[in-house]
């Protein structure tokens, strides 16, 4: 496949961080998946300029101190300057000292909390206003105001639901309970939040766990009879692979809101899917993660085509105003942020672990990552 | 060597009614990671002179010490893998001594993130003007770092003072200056931040149940 005058040119190196081991590897490997997918599509097309895109790849086994010291090596010995990865905030949070002292690029491809904007990093994942604040509204008019928070110990659970708690206030709802498990918590430890849940009787159950966490909840549920048809856990995290591990029988009518689901239409999408599946298998399926993944390499690409350079300075600045032709439609790196314009969608499980599209943005949702332009009618006392 | 070993500069400092930059200096741990020749015996003797603390080891640690407030470090391609701190999170200053005559790989040196650096020879001058800036730029740093994280948690938690302070304007008709120093009051005689108090003021509107929409 190689042409003899492209050998001659030395490859492009670049990081990639995600787990593949640990509590987080059912969704981080997803998020492997999408990126080596879209790095082998660049290099079989002839890679960039002529030169090929060599992946360093470390795996930090779910910790979050480990991808600090993994950032720390790509950056000092194996002198790459771009890095693509992680999922948790704890873990953005580990390797961003290193990418704002030396001067690198991470590429997130995660949605997160928002209250952030590092000169190092391309968000490519949702922020609060771009899921939250549709997922609450759809919530509240279909289910009910009465909402049960459900979280892991960390970072983004916390902030995600200090921003979920304020919409929901303002609209006129009310946090009925609120605990957080363990990152580590194991299969008993949700069944007393499930008895809780069962006593409180919520609209919904807002949750925030993740890892694998996350099938114990959604299996313990099951287990315990509630109904998802009157009171639904509602997610930001759960996908198609969540889904899968969790089984299709339990994942069935529970509701996630996210950019992208496997089902969303249109030819760009149905062709993504099918590569995707011709590749890692029919059971495989993709998710908003794979494809934030993939579409961020594909933007990493096209902007590194016109700078011809890995140099931190000149490769952002051709990221800035980027758009892309994702599988859930046109995406633009918002120049002032970092974090880029995405769609907005309500999705509901089905029986087949895919999720059938219930609401969507008409067009791209301008990330908002400080909340600016949002409640600034304040608790709704002055109306 | 003689005129090593008798420093001629003498140390001049301005004291008012602050330390000085020397005496801030002052029972400040250094550890010197480097090969105890003249140079190095020079380089302690100075430090010592200035009432550092000073040890000095060789051979270079697989990971250098970090419990001291200023590392001296000779220079080695493979520096900045042997901190003991990933970059951007260093927890003592830095100093790379510089060979005398052997080129280094500037991008190594640039990788250990140094606050300052010494070249071989030494001089007396060079050893204090080394210590001062590699200390004021450390200190720097940290409380520039500091400042981003507070800022960050007040970025935060505007947004509950806001609503406290509109919470404060309907139910107790204060004005909005009113409001914003009747939170700052009872954070300074609670001895929290006007954050803890925002959110308190917000709870409790919660669960008195006040109807949002009135």
């Amino acid at each position: 496949m190689l042409s003899s005058s492209r050998k001659t040119l030395a490859p492009w190196r670049i990081g990639v961080l995600f787990s593949r081991t640990g509590f987080m590897s059912v969704i981080e490997e997803t998020q492997y998946h999408g990126t080596m997918f879209a790095i082998e599509e660049i290099n079989a097309a002839g890679g960039i300029n002529g030169r090929e895109l060599i992946p360093v790849i470390y795996d930090p086994g779910s910790e979050a101190m480990a991808f600090g010291h993994f950032a720390k090596r790509l950056m000092i010995e194996d002198n790459v300057s771009t890095i693509f990865g992680c999922y948790t905030s704890s873990s953005r949070k580990a390797v961003l000292p290193v990418v704002e002292r030396l001067n690198g690029l991470l590429w997130y491809p995660t949605l997160y909390e928002g209250f952030e904007a590092s000169p190092n990093v391309i968000y490519t994942g949702a922020a609060p206003n771009q899921n939250s604040l549709a997922l609450c509204r759809f919530l509240m008019r279909t289910y009910g105001n009465r909402f049960y928070f459900i979280g892991s110990d960390y970072i983004y659970p916390r902030e995600s639901n200090r921003v979920m708690r304020e919409i929901l206030k303002e609209n006129g709802g009310s946090v009925v309970g609120e605990r957080y498990l363990n990152i580590r918590a194991r299969r008993q430890d949700f069944l007393p939040i499930v008895n809780e849940i069962r006593r409180l009787q919520p609209d919904v159950i807002f949750s925030t766990v993740v890892g694998d966490g996350t099938v114990f909840l959604y299996q313990a549920y099951t287990e315990s009879g509630l109904d998802p048809r009157t009171m639904p856990i509602a997610s930001l995290t759960t996908t198609e692979a969540e889904i899968r591990a969790m089984g299709f029988d339990v994942g069935e009518g529970h509701i996630t809101a996210a950019p992208y689901f496997e089902g969303v239409a249109g030819d760009a999408n149905a062709a993504f899917v099918a590569k995707f599946k011709k590749r890692f298998g029919d059971d495989c399926s993709t998710n908003m993660c794979v494809e934030s993944s993939y579409f961020q390499l594909h933007l990493f690409a096209k902007a590194l085509e016109h700078a011809n350079t890995l140099d931190t300075d000149v490769l952002r600045a051709m990221v800035l105003g980027a758009t892309f032709d994702a599988p859930q439609g046109q995406v633009t790196v918002d120049p002032l942020s970092g974090h880029t314009d995405l769609w907005t969608r309500i999705g509901r499980a089905d029986r087949r672990g895919q999720f059938e599209i219930l609401d969507q943005s008409v067009s791209p949702v301008h990330p908002d990552p400080f909340l600016i332009g949002y409640g600034r009618a304040m608790a709704g006392v002055e109306s | 060597m003689n005129d090593l070993s008798k420093p001629k500069v003498k140390i001049e400092s301005v004291v008012g009614d602050h330390k000085s930059v020397v005496q801030e200096l002052n029972g400040l741990t250094v550890v010197v990671v480097a090969p105890l020749d003249d140079q190095i015996a020079f380089l302690v003797r100075e430090l010592q002179r200035l009432r550092i603390r000073a040890r000095q080891t060789w051979p270079m640690p697989e990971t250098i010490p970090g419990d001291a407030d200023v590392v001296y470090c000779e220079y080695a391609s493979d520096l900045a893998r042997r901190l003991p701190w990933i970059p951007g999170d260093a927890r003592s200053a830095l100093v790379v001594i510089l060979p005398n005559g052997d080129p280094i790989q500037v991008e190594a040196l640039a990788h250990a993130t140094p606050d300052a650096v010494l070249s071989r020879p030494f001089s007396g001058n060079a050893v204090v003007a080394s210590l001062v800036l590699a200390r004021s730029q450390f200190r720097y740093e940290q409380r520039l770092r500091t400042k981003i994280e507070r800022l960050d948690e007040n970025l935060r938690s505007m947004r509950t003072v806001e609503r406290a302070k509109a919470i404060l304007m309907t139910t107790r008709r204060m004005a909005e200056n009113e409001a914003y120093s009747f939170i700052r009051r009872q954070a300074m005689d609670r001895r929290v931040s006007t954050s803890v108090v925002a959110a308190a003021i917000v709870d409790s509107f919660e669960l008195l149940g006040y109807d949002q929409q009135h």
